[in-house]
């Protein structure tokens, strides 16, 4: 739970850097648009006032006193937005009193001047002072604005832009605006000094416009991410620790082969130490005055014997270590046959230890899956270690009983004698190389059994029964009937 | 206590094979071996006051040979002690010298080696047991003394003349001599010199 929320704090904290990051960069770039486009604006607004200027300049030159010369009648299909042209005759009066007003002030500033704004229509009307006439236009301030070269959408595009003068405000494009978000603005006058209009630009950027798109898909990013980080952190932190039981298990296994070095060093070791002395015994006999030949002889006997038991360890050592393919060779072999060969073979151990075994099987033959000779092997040794566990026992109390049982898949062999049983703690080993009960055993009997039994798909277990006596139980596949 | 014909050597090794052939080995330098497979029916059933030596394998089952040395040891067993064992370690090595081993073997043994330890340890027990003897022998005879006669032996061994001996416990001269004759027939002395080396230590053993 802890862990996931540590992910958890660090997947918000990636995602709110990264998602303020984005949006941030995205309000930086509609800012940079709008100021661009409201300094467009700016300009071509300012380019068509200057225009009136121009056209008032020339009017005021070439003084077309006739209201039906072609000049004046022309003037309104050349610049649509000027939509009447007034005369102030030689020697006359503006017929309106704010018009001659405004030809006194822009006779003072010399430059024409606003007579007249009206916002509701979106009409002014400028007028420029001059001689011997006098004249003014009224310009429709919608029909001013170049759509066409306008660097907005009209209707689409979110920006206010107003013209402003003193205090009265025409909107040219409506935009859209709002509460919240962000605001930008624009205020600059238009560059002609006869109509000094504030072309204010508002730009309302909402919520809704940053780029959550771009926000959300970042946010997946980083949880992808960061659960791959997960993921890996766990792959390595789960592959550390398999290599952490890995070598575990191989210094077991090299602590079992350790054991089994040592045990063997022992084994080997006992008879190699009696063959020298033996020898070095003999030598010393043979340079004796007269020579001890007798007894010499008998040192040789025994060295050669320990010899021979030092090979035999060599030898049990080479089986056990072979894992010949049993499976492969099993075939369906009748268990019964099994156990009277084994105990024919140890009838004279049998008869020495003055013990009749007693087999208790079913009265049909029960097969099982197994290699005829390692089957054999397997009982004779259980068996011949049952013998001589009956050997510590008096022989009143001595018996020795094999049972068969069939289960569903498999078959079992149960050997139970009464001898003194297995320690306790000596249980878990006596299938170990090298462990052994006896005194002179070599400990290879019970574990070279288990390793065929096992080579046979089956199972040798060792227990103690209630009473006394230990009982050992071999598992093996059973053989489908024929 | 009964006196040995010759020194008698116990090996103890629970494999048969081992034992019967170091057996064979140690009785070529004229030396008797007694054999015993079971550690505890050895310890229980040897001959302690015997002339000899014991050689015993480290490992055995039911007991190790080291418990073995140090029951030995701790039961005053004179008889040196010749460990074997088939893979030494130094840890064992010091424990069983620490134990009171006289020698320490591996296993295959180096016949030369093991007869002349063998041979070195017999004659070392047989001096000990001299020694012990002497020893007991002199203690005996001591004890034989008489408060005066232990007092003027006292003074012998100090150095002084029967004149001198004489004033310092208030006797006559002639008397002093009386126990003087004393004392070297119940010592069992001859000389001054053998009467001084034997009981000098004894004298100041009782103040």
């Amino acid at each position: 739970m802890r862990r996931n929320a540590v992910w958890l704090i660090a997947w918000l904290a990636v995602s709110g850097v990264g998602g303020i990051w984005i949006a941030r960069s995205e309000l930086a770039r509609l800012q940079d648009l709008f100021e661009t486009e409201s300094r467009i604006a700016h300009r071509l607004l300012s380019q068509r006032v200057s225009q009136h200027d121009a056209v008032l300049a020339m009017l005021a030159l070439f003084q077309p006193s006739d209201d039906a010369s072609p000049s004046l009648r022309r003037l309104p299909a050349v610049y649509p937005q000027i939509i009447d042209v007034q005369r102030r005759a030689r020697n006359d009066r503006w017929p309106d009193q704010t018009l001659q007003w405004a030809e006194t002030v822009s006779r003072e500033r010399r430059h024409a001047v606003i007579a007249r704004f009206d916002a509701e229509s979106a009409r002014y009307t400028l007028l420029r002072a001059a001689d011997p006439e006098s004249y003014a236009i009224q310009i429709d301030m919608q029909a001013m604005v170049p759509w066409n070269e306008w660097p907005m959408a009209r209707d689409a595009s979110g920006v206010n832009v107003t013209l402003e003068l003193e205090g009265r405000h025409l909107v040219l494009q409506a935009g859209r605006l709002g509460d919240g978000g962000w605001r930008y603005v624009f205020r600059k006058r238009l560059a002609a000094e006869s109509q000094p209009f504030d072309m204010v630009a508002m730009r309302h950027v909402t919520w809704g416009e940053l780029p959550w798109m771009a926000i959300s898909l970042w946010l997946a990013v980083a949880a992808l991410v960061l659960l791959a980080v997960r993921a890996l952190r766990r792959q390595r932190v789960a592959r550390q620790r398999a290599e952490e039981l890995l070598r575990l298990g191989q210094v077991g296994r090299l602590n079992a082969l350790g054991e089994m070095a040592a045990g063997m060093a022992h084994e080997l070791n006992q008879p190699l130490t009696a063959v020298l002395a033996s020898t070095q015994a003999a030598r010393r006999l043979l340079v004796e005055e007269p020579p001890d030949i007798a007894t010499a002889r008998e040192a040789i006997e025994q060295a050669a014997e320990q010899a021979r038991r030092a090979s035999d360890v060599v030898g049990s050592l080479r089986r056990a270590a072979e894992r010949p393919d049993l499976a492969a060779r099993a075939q369906a072999v009748t268990l019964q046959q099994a156990v009277q060969n084994a105990l024919y073979l140890l009838e004279p151990e049998c008869r020495r230890v003055n013990v009749s075994p007693s087999v208790d099987s079913p009265n049909r033959p029960v097969k099982v899956l197994a290699e005829p000779v390692a089957l054999e092997q397997i009982i004779h040794n259980l068996i011949n270690n049952a013998l001589q566990a009956l050997e510590q026992v008096p022989e009143k109390e001595r018996s020795l009983t094999l049972s068969m049982t069939e289960a569903a898949d498999a078959v079992m062999l149960t050997v139970r004698d009464s001898g003194p049983g297995i320690p306790p703690d000596a249980l878990p080993r006596v299938f170990e190389p090298f462990f052994s009960l006896r005194r002179g055993g070599l400990g290879l009997g019970l574990s070279l059994c288990e390793s065929l039994a096992t080579a046979m798909g089956g199972t040798l277990s060792a227990a103690n029964q209630p009473a006394r006596g230990a009982m050992f139980t071999l598992k093996l596949p059973r053989a489908a009937p024929a | 206590m009964s006196a040995p014909l010759s020194p008698v050597v116990h090996l103890i090794d629970d494999d048969d094979a081992v034992r019967a052939s170091l057996a064979m080995l140690i009785r070529t330098v004229g030396l008797r071996v007694e054999s015993w497979s079971d550690p505890r029916e050895f310890m229980s059933r040897f001959d302690r006051d015997g002339i000899g030596a014991i050689v015993l394998d480290v490992r055995m089952p039911g007991i190790s040979g080291l418990s073995v040395l140090e029951n030995l040891i701790g039961q005053g067993v004179d008889q040196p002690v010749i460990m074997l064992t088939g893979h030494g370690t130094i840890e064992m090595c010091r424990r069983a010298f620490k134990s009171g081993a006289a020698e320490f073997f591996e296993k295959p043994v180096d016949d030369q080696q093991l007869l002349d330890a063998l041979q070195k340890a017999v004659s070392r027990h047989v001096r000990t047991r001299e020694r012990t003897r002497a020893d007991r022998d002199a203690r005996e005879r001591y004890a034989q003394l008489s408060e005066r006669e232990r007092e003027v032996v006292s003074l012998i061994v100090a150095g002084l003349t029967n004149k001198e001996i004489g004033r310092a416990l208030g006797l006559s001269p002639r008397t002093v001599e009386t126990h003087r004759a004393n004392v070297f027939t119940k010592l069992g002395a001859e000389t001054l010199a053998q009467l001084i080396r034997r009981y000098a230590s004894l004298v100041e053993e009782t103040p």
